[in-house]
């Protein structure tokens, strides 16, 4: 191989969704990788590299799109970044248990001038299903590389590197003849009469031939930059030939399947056919069975979720122990106490609270990436598909929503099965308004305490204003996460059912837990720093913390919703862990032990004697403010810290975090002053 | 010529126009379905989107869009 020392690659993935694009991604560059946004888009960027005989090779997950048009983000920052020349090749990645259909992305490519290689992915699922594909038919008509490949397979990568070398070596551009000839054929010859007016040296890496035909579909950008470069007299003639067009796109991608068929005419062969719809999918996408299924199946897969999770979470849960050999050790040494503070509350917690959140992100990453993988999340989305696009959402966000009910933590990092990333915000967004397991654990509590029998009513209540509530932030967050395009109705396949690959699914899930890992330590240590802070006090008593003074401080303006001073903080802690609220009540109205124990760990009983000094001194009105206000509150710090990991955004989950304290304080003013007319 | 949402399940057609945006028809040539395209109708169900077989791959698609599909049932 001979590729120049000082240069390193660039390697850029093409495909349509499903074609395995993220799989190789994660097979090449393992936790080599960076994710972020595109600049200043809403999609998410996804680069990487790995070292190969000395040579870095660099490595762009470009967004999964249908086609290279020009109608969505995607499409536009794909096309652009092919265009401006960063990549020095191109792997265009198909399905070759649906070829046809999966091969128009490499027709839509065709006349882009970037050696490209085309990957045949998901070779093991065409054998399965009878089909054998001749590769070597394929590279003789195409001109470039041709390669069977299961990008799950990290044993099939050797091949790949190869063929990538010799590629960059020749650097072979796709054939293109056989295909233009066919647009040739478009009416009148319209084709021809645009291709002699484009430059003859094409714009970027796009050829006269690609830029023609993208004429002839009335694509709006390409117009635009073929408007910089023609003359007037030019423009004119392109304005007439293409106004004798109607329906060009229907006449390009009529021609693009043809060519299509042509190329696979001998280099496939189908043996046998099977049932199109199994007994399982017929239930799946039932009408009315269809929906029950997959809440079942979701509610499942939360438990099943607890399987993996449970041997991490119970680790995590011994570090708190650590607390008291190491005051002892801290003791005898004479450290100072502040110090020895910090270490077991501030320290401990932070480990326990990380590895509690790892084990449970991991089980849930797991089990609904399972799902995912093996094919069944697409059947959600079609059943769940009218209900949530009344949301603006499509039909898999149910899964993150249902798994909330379970814990916020699961509902946030569910989300990964969504792929646009506005929608992933905003189904996050909705995630925190469903009450979690949690405030299960707290509400019926107060309710009872307070208003006996007619506890279940403020259940219900609750219930009926987290719907308004879902429905009136999906307005609000809608507006700015959703593009015009993605409100567009839905039109999706259902891949066929295949076996999982656990290996390539726990690569993705170990490169992904890495990453929270870093992200979840450095957030929830932050946050338990400060809020060691505000709630240290040398004695251990609440009365000498900043947060006691803070609360007494601004009592005047919490009664405005309905909180005193003590409801004040438990709201406030109740950010950190929902269960807390009831454990800082107790700490503050009880007058004793410390307020960040109370908070960290208050597994949300009620503590002996809270509940008749909270008769005494909370009104109704000031309970039903309190509960209400806790409910629709943050969910929880490893909550929003997961939803950081998600977002990948700080200014988004900010707001998110900063929308919530605000509705909550609302939903309190109102409850309060609404009951008050009534008690 | 008939819409595609009027085709009953079980049904084969074959496409013969498709009309709309260029968005829409880019989206929907994209996923396989182009004029003289054979498609075989899985589930009509009113509340549901479509859901029929398509150049190799299972297809769903809203009731509302696929009035823009016209369709030719075969024998």
């Amino acid at each position: 191989m001979n590729i120049t020392a000082s240069k390193q690659p660039t390697i850029a993935l093409l495909g349509q969704p499903n074609s395995g694009k993220s799989t190789l991604f994660n097979g090449l560059t393992g936790a080599r990788q960076r994710v972020g946004n595109w600049p200043g888009k809403t999609v998410e960027k996804k680069e990487g590299h790995y070292d190969k005989n000395g040579i870095r090779y660099h490595v762009t997950d470009l967004p999964g799109t249908y086609s290279l048009s020009a109608n969505s983000e995607e499409e536009i920052i794909t096309r652009d970044y092919i265009a401006s020349g960063q990549a020095d090749i191109v792997c265009i990645l198909v399905d070759s248990s649906q070829l046809s259909r999966s091969l128009f992305m490499l027709a839509d490519y065709a006349g882009i001038q970037c050696p490209a290689v085309l990957l045949l992915n998901l070779m093991d699922v065409a054998e399965e299903q009878g089909k054998k594909i001749d590769a070597h038919a394929l590279e003789k008509k195409l001109g470039i590389p041709v390669l069977p490949f299961i990008a799950a397979d990290q044993r099939q990568y050797t091949t790949f590197h190869t063929a990538i070398d010799q590629a960059l070596e020749e650097k072979k551009l796709l054939d293109i003849d056989s295909l233009t000839a066919k647009y040739r054929l478009i009416e009148n010859g319209a084709y021809n009469k645009v291709l002699e007016l484009m430059p003859k040296e094409g714009i970027d890496n796009f050829s006269p031939s690609w830029l023609a035909a993208k004429l002839i579909e009335g694509d709006a950008a390409v117009m635009t930059k073929i408007n910089d470069v023609l003359s007037q007299d030019e423009l004119q003639e392109l304005d007439k030939v293409l106004a004798s067009v109607d329906n060009g796109a229907l006449e390009t991608a009529g021609c693009k399947f043809q060519w299509i068929d042509e190329l696979l005419r001998d280099a496939i062969v189908q043996k046998g056919e099977k049932p199109i719809l199994s007994k399982f999918d017929r239930l799946a996408t039932h009408r009315r069975w269809g929906k029950p299924l997959a809440i079942f199946i979701i509610l499942l897969g939360l438990i099943a979720s607890f399987i993996p999770a449970t041997p991490i979470m119970y680790v995590g849960s011994l570090i708190p122990l650590l607390g008291e050999p190491i005051t002892a050790a801290m003791t005898a040494i004479n450290a100072p106490t502040i110090l020895t503070s910090l270490i077991t509350q501030v320290v401990l917690n932070t480990l326990y609270f990380t590895v509690a959140m790892i084990g449970f992100v991991f089980g849930v990453n797991l089990v609904f990436g399972f799902l995912e993988e093996v094919g069944y999340m697409a059947r959600v989305s079609y059943v769940f598909d009218g209900t949530m696009a009344r949301l603006g959402l499509q039909g898999k966000s149910v899964m993150p929503l249902v798994v909330s009910f379970g814990c916020t933590i699961g509902g946030a990092a569910g989300t990964r099965v969504i792929d646009s990333w506005g929608q992933k915000v905003l189904t996050i967004a909705l995630a925190w308004v469903v009450p979690c397991a949690a405030t299960w654990a707290i509400v019926p509590v107060l309710s009872s305490m307070f208003f006996g029998a007619w506890a279940p009513l403020i259940i219900v209540a609750i219930f009926f204003v987290a719907a308004l509530h879902m429905m009136i932030t999906a307005k609000i967050f809608g507006s700015k996460l959703l593009r015009e395009e993605e409100r567009a109705g839905l039109i999706m396949e259902l891949p066929p059912y295949h076996k999982p690959r656990w290996r390539a699914l726990f690569r993705s899930i170990w490169v992904r837990t890495r990453d929270i890992l870093s992200r979840a330590l450095r957030v929830i240590f932050i946050v338990s720093l400060l809020f060691w802070l505000m709630t240290y006090s040398a004695s251990g008593n609440p009365e000498g913390t900043v947060l006691y003074r803070f609360g007494r401080a601004i009592e005047p303006v919490t009664m405005v919703f309905g909180l005193t001073w003590q409801t004040f903080l438990a709201y406030f802690a109740s950010m950190f862990s929902k269960e807390a609220a009831l454990g800082v009540l107790g700490s503050l109205y009880l007058g004793a032990g410390s307020l960040f124990s109370a908070t960290v760990e208050s597994g949300g009983e009620v503590a002996a004697g809270l509940s008749s000094v909270l008769l005494s001194s909370l009104s109704p009105s000031a309970a039903l403010a309190f509960i209400f206000a806790v409910t629709f509150n943050a969910p929880c710090l490893m909550a929003i810290t997961s939803t950081y990991q998600g977002t990948r955004s700080l200014k988004w989950t900010l707001r998110i975090l900063g929308y919530y304290i605000a509705t909550s304080l609302f939903l309190a003013f109102v409850v309060y002053h609404v009951s008050n007319l009534f008690f | 010529m008939l819409q595609l949402n009027e085709v009953n399940a079980g049904q084969k057609a074959i496409i013969t126009d498709i009309k709309g945006n260029p968005r829409f028809l880019s989206r929907v040539t994209s996923i396989g379905l182009t004029l003289g395209c054979e498609i075989e109708m899985l589930y009509n169900e009113k509340k549901l989107p479509l859901l029929f077989y398509g150049r190799e791959t299972v297809i769903a698609l809203n009731q509302e869009e696929s009035k823009d599909i016209m369709v030719e049932e075969m024998a």
